[in-house]
Parts: structure tokens; sequence; C-alpha cells
């Protein structure tokens, strides 16, 4: 999954810094966005319940679990790995939080087990990945069967219940703290800005690209290869385990089986937004467009009445033609670039 | 009713329906505390005597009865079927000295790992197990081949929870199908449910599980015919929720989005309903209250749902029998794979549509069988 | 001694030979473990029951050497299965039902390799789109169709048969693996498709349209899942959604067990099936044993990791062992078809 690009160029840090930030302005997830604008369009002429708030705001509110993951995702595509764990992970971080509660422990404490928990997976992956060379793909898919596993047999396939309180409705965002904002569009805001200032302001962030796009390159130039990739999936984790503890704030149970097929999603959304499988590609912006195109396509196949079987056929096509409508950006994105220059 | 006394009474009344041909039938049941435990004259002043225990233990004479119990999935509603299979495991083991070897697996991943389900009954033949308990998604035809396979190596093949109804009876390669009917015992009777609180006039939504499975083609057929009796009820919108409840959530707020104007929501089975009673609460709708607001309701009988439903968040749910099924299993296992009875084709157990006016009695049931003595198995 | 490590290395470097002695072991292990495990039946029918993912596995290996991945293979397989069996129903001859079959996963190939060929994109996400397709019209196609009960019993005979004591499934599988083989391993395009799978640099030095290649590459991935979904149909009699949903992910793990490396050009078909071989064994054993399949899926995943561990540890030793010279890193020259690996 990872191409070796020779290495031709830029001996200095600096000139290979500006490079990456000149790559990364050109990112292709305007293509899809000009898609969805396009799409939103159409539909806000054709279905007069379409732009209204009510609706807007329950797109907003759905498209979070997905959010979260996606951007996680992100940051392992870009310094060139593959997540698959994710759902998993995801399950399992729901079902501690859930299970901390209801022993009585306090919020944090519970939220601290949670993130522990994904950050701990996560760690594993990375060093399954780099120290025993095992492929990404195998590694966090063997991860998904552990963690969902674990998750099965702990609970024997009963939800896990009874831990709602007050302040855990705030947080799966089933209410409001002013207007129609809620906690979870706040917390993707702040994750948000913060893993994309991490990615694209700071020298560390710049790494993760550097990584993803030529390892050897990456190495050629002092960066320690191992550690960023390691640090890439523990951010997955962390997020993965933020998501576990909206979701399990949304659905207000936590039935063993509620991570499964959240992985492919989460992978879809990052490569909708942007993202590259080859590494070295992707914005913590596009995981966002992602999920988005993820949450209007089950939206607008509901509204417009759609029989509903045809859902996952129309998913698969969108992804194909997200993926094709970002090259087509990029290409354009070139050639209006090379006409300046 | 209290608790424990509705329990036995109901179970009374319906094993000796079941097992009215059965002679035996109506003691083994009537000797049996609700406590589970082996009584010599429990209520109802039925014929049990300390003779026909004695004369069953020798036929029984100390025997191991291999077990197998593949649920589609790992479950709530499939919990609280093993657990009450239990319960009359234990109570068997303790009147007639059976030795009980259970085991439970089930395919991981979702409702469609039907492949699995194939793969586990096998090896149980190859293990020769006296009994194989099986519900599973994967298809009728399928399944009879390898039931017939199995019964021609000598192993007993029971389903349970299974949608039978749906297929010709003479084709049923089983001893029995422990279940209920999901036409009329479920899809049917939540429509009607909802034509009758709503006076035959309103606007509804349905939840529906994954396209193509049995369970929502049967309940679909039975919730049709409520429709049809009752012309004044207008489906406005419908959306599979894939028997999950963030899907479930996430269909009901697009649905409701594009028709505010609704009285009550289906949802197939109950964590859609409680999805959907979600979609409720964030759209800002008032929950049914016995006049207006929206009605929600679901099918499984699950003790999350009953909570819900005291809690005014679910108008109803159809509980079907899940306690009443794992029972009546074992029972039916025993009197044919031990005592060498036979049974009829199909054992339907009683369901009921529960709301706030029931759900007392239908949550201590469910919760005292899960509170079973003993746990078979790993 | 210095003969016997030189041997143990020559052994231990052969391509397979490590996936083998594992499967050996876990065999040997599970007859010893639970009597009826070894039961010829028992063996008879859970590896007749493993067709499918024999038949993609091999496919895939081919695509991953060729330098691609493609997880619409399970999809695909179902869907196949689906229009072979409704071709069947509705009265058309064996012959036409197969080729339907498999056409859908030739389709469904050419439409992966072209796009992902000529699009320029990742081949993760274009597969992963195709598997959804793949899997929803097969939804779209049950939900208005039965998909149970053909009465050709010639088509049925295509997958139950028996032929020298195995079923015919079983024998086609077995040809299917062979002659996969013998195409990447002696014949010229077998060999331009590895060299193409190496990099990209090294096969345009070459002169070799990768492009093209990776085409056919994906058109025999399609095609066996077709293939695989026609003996599916056969054997079951009836088809329904979700069918064979997940197997792209047990025909990755099987490959990269069996040595197919994912950054492609090295591995081959038979050792790919024999790491299919391992994880149903271990499937079946664990079954048998009585193992909860909740747990059972923990084990497997700590199988498969150990596995690759093991794999790639004994490949080190072996190469250890071989040389007492540095090893010259192969990955810019253009190894010959019976690659040994690193």
């Amino acid at each position: 999954m990872i191409t070796l690009t020779p290495e031709r160029v830029s001996p200095t840090t600096n000139e290979r810094v500006s490079a990456l930030r000149v790559r990364i302005l050109r990112d292709p997830s305007f293509g899809i966005l000009a898609l969805l604008v396009v799409v939103c369009g159409v539909m806000a002429f054709t279905e007069p319940t379409f732009a209204t708030a009510g609706n807007l705001t329950n797109i907003i509110n759905a498209m979070m679990t997905v959010s979260f993951l996606a951007i996680g995702m992100t940051v392992v595509l870009i310094a060139g790995g593959l997540d698959l764990s994710v759902g998993s992970v995801m399950a399992l971080s729901a079902g501690v939080v859930a299970s901390c509660l209801n022993n009585g422990m306090p919020l944090a404490v519970a939220f601290v087990a949670a993130l522990g928990v994904g950050a701990g997976i996560g760690l594993v992956n990375g060093l399954l990945i780099t120290k025993l060379g095992i492929p990404d793909f195998i590694a966090t898919l063997a991860m998904l069967g552990l963690a969902g596993g674990f998750l099965l047999y702990w609970t024997a396939g009963v939800p896990i219940l009874g831990y709602m309180t007050d302040a855990y409705y705030y947080i799966g965002g089933l209410r409001q703290i002013a207007g129609p904002v809620t906690v979870p569009m706040l917390l993707v805001l702040a994750v948000g800005v913060a893993v994309s200032i991490l990615l694209r302001r700071t020298t560390y962030g710049v790494k993760f690209y550097a990584v993803g796009s030529s390892p050897t390159g990456a190495k050629n130039a002092g960066i320690r290869v191992d550690r960023i990739k390691i640090a890439a999936y523990v951010i997955s984790g962390l997020m993965a385990a933020i998501a576990g503890i909206h979701i399990a704030g949304r659905t207000t149970t936590v039935p063993p089986l509620i991570g499964n097929g959240y992985e492919i999603s989460a992978i879809a959304a990052a490569v909708i937004g942007g993202a590259s499988l080859f590494g070295g590609k992707g914005r913590v912006i596009g995981a966002l467009v992602g999920a988005l195109t993820l949450t209007l396509t089950r939206n607008i196949i509901n509204l417009t009445g759609v029989e509903s079987s045809w859902q996952a056929v129309v998913t698969g096509l969108v992804l194909i033609l997200a993926v094709l409508a970002n090259q087509a950006w990029s290409g354009i994105a070139r050639s209006i670039g090379a006409s300046r220059s | 009713m209290p608790n424990f006394d509705g329990v036995s009474r109901r179970r009374m009344l319906r094993t000796a329906g079941l097992l009215a041909g059965a002679g035996v039938g109506g003691s083994l049941i009537a000797a049996c505390s609700p406590n589970g435990e082996a009584t010599k004259s429990a209520g109802g002043g039925s014929a049990s005597s300390e003779s026909f225990d004695d004369a069953i233990k020798k036929i029984v004479n100390g025997k191991e009865i291999k077990v197998g119990f593949t649920p589609p999935v790992l479950s709530e509603n499939f919990t609280q079927i093993e657990h009450a299979a239990w319960r009359r495991m234990n109570e068997y083991e303790q009147r007639f000295g059976c030795k009980w070897v259970w085991e439970r697996q089930a395919p991981v991943g979702d409702f469609n790992a039907v492949q699995g389900t194939l793969g586990i009954v096998q090896s149980w033949v190859s293990r020769k197990f006296d009994a194989i308990a099986v519900c599973t998604g994967a298809n009728f035809a399928t399944v009879q081949s390898l039931y017939r396979d199995a019964t021609s190596k000598g192993v007993k093949i029971y389903q349970f929870n299974q949608p039978a109804e749906l297929y010709p009876e003479d084709q049923l390669q089983t001893v029995t199908n422990v279940g209920y009917d999901n036409r009329w015992q479920s899809g049917y009777l939540a429509g009607k449910y909802i034509a009758e609180k709503l006076k035959g006039k309103g606007n509804i939504l349905q939840i529906w599980g994954p396209s193509g499975s049995d369970w929502t083609r049967g309940r679909k057929i039975g919730f049709d015919r409520a429709l049809a009796e009752n012309p004044g009820i207008k489906v406005v919108g419908q959306a599979d929720g894939g028997y999950v409840r963030d899907k479930g959530f996430a269909a009901a707020q697009d649905l409701l989005t594009k028709n505010r104007d609704v009285n009550a929501i289906y949802g197939e089975n109950e964590e859609m309903a409680l999805g959907a009673s979600q979609a409720i609460d964030t759209a800002g709708l008032k929950h049914w209250d016995g006049t207006g607001g929206v009605l929600t309701i679901g099918a499984d009988g699950l003790v999350s749902g009953y909570k819900q439903i005291k809690a005014g968040k679910l108008t109803a749910t159809v509980d079907i029998g899940g306690v009443d099924q794992g029972q009546n299993l074992i029972e039916a296992i025993f009197l044919t794979a031990v005592l060498g009875q036979s049974v009829t084709q199909i054992i339907n157990n009683p369901t009921q549509v529960v709301d706030k006016t029931n759900v007392d009695w239908h949550q201590s049931y469910t919760e005292w069988a899960l509170a079973a003595p003993k746990k078979y198995g790993a | 001694m210095k003969n016997f490590r030189s041997g143990a290395a020559r052994f231990l470097g052969i391509e397979g030979v490590p996936i083998l002695l594992a499967f050996t072991a876990v065999a040997i292990g599970f007859a010893l473990a639970v009597p009826s495990f070894a039961d010829g039946d028992s063996v008879k029918y859970y590896l007749n029951e493993e067709v499918p993912i024999f038949i993609i596995t091999a496919g895939l290996a081919l695509v991953i050497i060729a330098g691609g991945i493609d997880l619409s293979v399970g999809a695909v397989l179902g869907l196949s299965a689906g229009t072979s069996l409704w071709a069947s129903m509705h009265g058309f001859n064996p012959l036409v039902s197969v080729l339907v079959g498999v056409g859908t996963g030739l389709v469904f190939g050419l439409i992966n390799g072209l796009v992902i060929v000529k699009f320029r994109l990742s081949d993760f996400i274009v597969t992963l789109g195709t598997l959804n397709v793949a899997a929803g019209l097969l939804v779209v196609l049950t939900d208005h169709v039965q998909l149970v009960g053909t009465r050709d019993e010639t088509f049925l005979g295509l997958a139950s048969s028996s032929v020298g004591g195995l079923t015919s499934a079983m024998v086609l599988t077995v040809l299917v693996i062979v002659a996969l083989h013998l195409v990447l391993v002696k014949t010229g395009i077998g060999r331009r498709i590895r060299a193409s799978g190496m990099g990209s640099a090294p096969a345009l030095v070459a002169g070799l349209d990768v492009g093209r290649l990776k085409i056919y590459a994906y058109l025999v991935s399609g095609g066996l899942a077709g293939f695989g979904g026609v003996l599916l149909a056969a054997r079951l009699n009836s088809v329904q959604a979700g069918m064979a949903g997940g197997y792209e992910l047990i025909a990755v793990a099987a490959a990269v067990l069996g040595g197919v490396s994912l950054a492609g050009g090295r591995g081959g078909i038979w050792q790919a099936a024999l790491g299919a071989l391992l994880l149903v064994t271990l499937k079946q054993g664990f079954r048998l044993m009585g193992v909860d399949p909740l747990i059972f899926s923990i084990i497997t995943g700590v199988c498969i990791l150990v596995g690759v561990i093991v794999d790639r540890g004994a490949r080190r030793f072996a190469l250890t062992l071989r040389t007492p010279q540095p090893v010259q890193a192969p990955a810019g020259e253009l190894q010959p078809a019976t690659s040994k690996g690193r």
C-alpha cells in the first residue's frame, strides 16, 4: 500500500517544509465539496424539507461519530498507514465508559479509562506495525477482531444499559447547550482545530506528511519514522475512544456490535476528503467533508423515498464518484497553477 | 397480579395446551415452582407425584444430554431465551437427575453471517450431539438439507424463534419449531394496536430490518393485514434501520424531517423502536400520552424496552415470548430426545402487546428467567 | 553441522514451507485434542464448505502479487451466486447459468481494473466502492426475487457430484489453484504480472505495460469470484442478501499468512491457498473443541499476528543461516519468477 517514490531533491528541512505546504494547499477535497454544493442546491429546490434548520442540525449531529473516526483515520493515512481497528476500538471504549459509570465512577475517570484503552490499542497497533514489521492492514485487521471479540465476550452480547446521566445526554448531543449547538459539535470543532494546527502549523505535524509521502526520504532527513507512525496510530486510537464516548451518549445503550462497519465509513470519509492510501495527503477539513458526504447520502435516500435496498449501491457509487471528483479537481487546480506560473 | 403467581399460572395455562396430547406433559410442568425449584405440589393442584418423578428418573438414569444452541447473533433477546432454557434445564436436572452438556455458539458478525451457522451445526453433528437448537438468518432451503443430513445421522434438530410459518410445514426437517407466528402474533398485533390507539386514523412511519430477512417478511405480511383492515392509517414513510439503534435513530430522524405530522412509528424490532423514540425527543415532539403525541411500538420484549415503557419513552412493544420459547425448547427436547415422545411440528408461544398497563408482570417474568440459578456451558 | 544448517536454511527458505509446517502442527494438534477432527466426513465437509474462500484467495493473491488489492471479491462472489441461481431458476441451461455467474464477476473485475488503472485511483477505495455496489445489488435482487430452489440437477451437480471421494467443487477448486499457479510461474504473462507488481519503476524499465497487466489480474480475480459464487449457489441452492460478506478480509489475511506481500511482487498462489487452509482449519478445530466463537475470534486475531511474525522470522532465520555475506537488497532489481523473498 505504500509506494516508495525515489527522493530526488530538497537537502534542507526548510525547503522540504515549504514544498509540502504548497502541496497541502492544493489538496483536492474541494472537488467533492463542489459536488456536494450542487447536490444540495438541487435537493433544496426539489425537496422542501431538506434545507430546513431541523434537517441540517440532524445531519450535523448524525455525522459526529464518523467525523471523529475520520479525523483519526486521516492522520494515519497521512503518515502512510491504515487503521481497520477503529470500529472495534470505538465500541470497546464505549463499553468501558458505560461500565465505569455503572460502577459508580465519576465521569472524568470513565473518560480517562476510555481514552486510555483507545491510546493503548493505538500504541499496540503502532508497535506491531513498526517494530515487528507486520503489514498495517493485517495488524489492524487482527486488532479489529481482538477488540471486537473481547467486547462481545465480556458482555456476552447483552447491551450495557443504565449509565445515562443528565450530563451524558449533553455529551451524546441529545440535548442542546445553546440554540442548535450541541457538545459534540464543539468537540469536533475543538479536536479538528487542534489536529489541524498540529498537522499544518507545527514542524512535528509536517513530519507526518513527510513520513507518509516518502519513508526513506523522511528517514534520510533525520525524522524518526517509527515514532511518527506510532504517534499516528495513538492519535487514531484516541479519536476512536472519543467517538466511543460520544456514541455511548447518542445511542444511550452500548450493544457490543455498535461499531460494526464504522472502520469502513471512517476510511471512506477520509478518502472522500482527499486523503490518499498512498500516504502523505489529507486534511482535517476533508475528513469532515467526507463524513458529511456519507451522512448526506443516507439523508437524501430517506427523504426522497428511494427504496432502502438501493442504499448500499448508492453509497458505493458515491464513494467512487467522490474520488473521481477529487481527481478531476486536482487536475483543474494543476492546470490553473501551471497557467499562472 | 403478583409477579410469581402470575408467572406460574400463565405458564401452566400455556403448557397444558401445548402438551395436551403428550400425556405426562401437564404434570411435568405443574410440579415446578416459579422459582425453578423442584417442589412436589405447586400451584394449580395438578397431578404430580413422587412416583411420577421416580419413574422418569429411572428412564433418564443419570443420562448426559448434549445440546447445542446457536442463535443468529448474540443479543439481549437471545440471552433471555438462553437463560430461560437454563432455568428449565436446572429444574429437570434436580427432579430427574439428567445431566446437561450445553454449548452455545453464535456466528461472529451480524445477522448476515449465516454461513457460520451451517458450519457450527455440522460440527455438532460430527460430534454426535443429542439435540441441536437453531435460529438462523440462513435460507430455508439451505438449512433443510443440512437438517436432513443431521437427522439421518441420529441428531435431532430443533428450531427456535424461526419464522417457520413462511414455508410449507411438510418441508420442515426439524423435530419441532418452538416460536411464534411473526405475521399474526407480531406484525399484525403491532398494526392493530396502533390503529386502535389512533382510533383508526393517522399517519405512521415504519422502520424495517434489513431487506430480505424472514422476520421482516413475516411481520410485514401481518402489518399489511392490519393496514388493510384500517384504511384510515396511512404509511407516510419507511426506511431501513438495520435492526440496530443508531441506524433506527437516524432513519426516524430523516423521516420525521419530511413528515412532522406523524402519529405513530413502528420499529420492526425494539432497538429500532427505541432509536425512533430518541428521534422523537430530539425533534422536540411529544411521546404518546394516551390521547396525543407520537406513539412508538417495537417487538422483542427486552428488559431494556420494558424500562423505557415505564419511563414513558416507548409506548409499547410486542413480547414475542422469549422466556416461554427457551423453556419450551428444553421441554420439547426432553420429551422427544429423552422420553421418546412426539410433539407437533409447530409450537407457537403466546405473544402480547405490552404497554404501561401490563408491563410489570412481563418485566418480572423476564427478569425471573434471567436470574436462572445455574449457568450451563462455558 | 554446517550441512544441517545449510539444509535447514534451504528448507525454511523455500516459500510456503513455514506455513506448511504451521499447518501440519496445527492439524496434528487438533487431531490429538479432538478425535472427531480427523474424521473423513468431517474433513470433507468443512473443506467443501470453504471452497469459496479458497477460490477468492487464489484470485486475490494474484491481484496482490500484481501490486493491487481487491476488496470486492466477497461481495462479487455473493452477487454472482445470486445471478447464476437466478438464471438457473428461470430455466436457462446450466452452461448459461454458469456463464451468467462468471460473467457477473468478470464485469466487476473489468470495472475495477479499468477504473483503477485509467483514472489512477486507489485500488483500496475503488474496490471498496464496488464491494458496496455488488453487495447492494444483491440486496436489490433478493428483495425482488426469492432466490430459492432451482430444479436443474445439472447445475446443482456442479458442486456436489462425487469425484473419486471428493466433491466436484473441491476438485474444481484444486484445478483452479493449480492452473493459476502454473500461469503465474510458467508463463510469460505470469512472470510479467509479478514483475509489474514489484514496483512501477523497475517494471517500466523492463518495458512492461503495467496497467494492462493489472487489469488482467483484476479480471481473473473477478472471474474467479464469479466462479466461486456459482459453486456456492450450486451447493446451497439458495442465495440471500449479505452472502459472503466479510470474505474479502479472510482472503486477505489468508494470502498474507501464506507469505504474499501486500507491497506486491512476492508470494505465490498455492502458498496463499495454504494460508486459507490454515485459517479454515483453525476455525474448524476450535469449533470441534467447542471453543466459544467469541473467544475464537480473539484467538484467530492472535494466530494471524503470530503467523505473520513467525513467517517473517523463519525467513530471516533462513537468510542468516544461508548467507555469510551481506544480502543485497532486492528492492530495485527484477527478481525471477520464483523469488525466494527476504
